[in-house]
């Protein structure tokens, strides 16, 4: 399987730590154009136990989170700062749809697509699969700051 | 051609949280209404997404009234059209 970058790469250029780390592995990365990212979705996941018990369904705002996390990677994979500090990126609007849930057990494949950006703000488009079929897709948008 | 600035109007009014009517045709983006960067890609990405077309991001900083934003729209739209 391809690995591009490995969890310890990843926390390289992340600073989410457990539990709030969402990517397991980058699997396709084009600095600042396009990632394709893997999160195992693991029965043990904290927020199972509440979200529902009985059911675990992962909660759609962790999907979004994961997408955003994907979207760092590609942004700070292609940058090099000129004053040696990485720019802080934020969310600052979304508009997102939700096809299909995400369960325990399964495998989200998420492709995150680089969009128009100005300066201090950058748009991406992002999608979310399990087994080729979609769970939710979102149009992000970041500010950055250094 | 009311219809087409009407629509543009009330996408920015959406996008800005302002009353339509606040978005009067030479307010500033910027300086009157409050306008950021942030705010002026998801203006500039519904306007293309609603019209089909496809508008450069260079043309960003023209947007900065609603009448620039209408003859940016139209002049991408007129090319879609041949």
């Amino acid at each position: 399987m391809d690995n591009v970058l490995d969890i310890e790469k990843i926390q390289e250029l992340l600073p989410q730590r457990f539990p709030f780390l969402l990517i397991d592995r980058i699997v396709e990365l084009a600095p600042a154009q396009k990632v394709v990212a893997l999160k195992n979705v693991s029965i043990n996941e904290g927020f199972f136990s509440g979200h529902f018990p009985g059911r675990p369904v992962m909660p759609g705002a962790m999907l979004i989170e994961a997408m955003i996390q994907a979207s760092m990677v590609m942004f700070y994979s292609g940058q090099v700062s000129a004053v040696g500090r990485k720019p802080l990126y934020s969310l600052s609007s979304m508009k997102a749809k939700f096809v299909y849930p995400v369960f325990a057990g399964d495998q989200v494949r998420i492709t995150v697509t680089a969009g128009k950006s100005a300066p201090g703000a950058a748009m991406v488009s992002a999608v979310a699969s399990v087994e080729g079929k979609e769970t939710v897709r979102a149009e992000l948008i970041f500010r950055s700051e250094l | 051609m009311q219809d087409l600035n009407t629509e543009i109007r009330d996408i920015i009014a959406v996008i800005i949280e302002k009353k339509p009517e606040e978005i009067t045709p030479d307010a500033r983006f910027f300086e009157d209404l409050g306008v950021d960067s942030m705010m002026a890609l998801e203006i500039l990405a519904a306007i293309e997404k609603k019209y089909k077309i496809s508008i450069p991001e260079e043309k960003l900083a023209q947007l900065t009234t609603l009448n620039q934003t209408i003859a940016v729209a139209k002049e991408y739209m007129s090319q879609t059209n041949g």
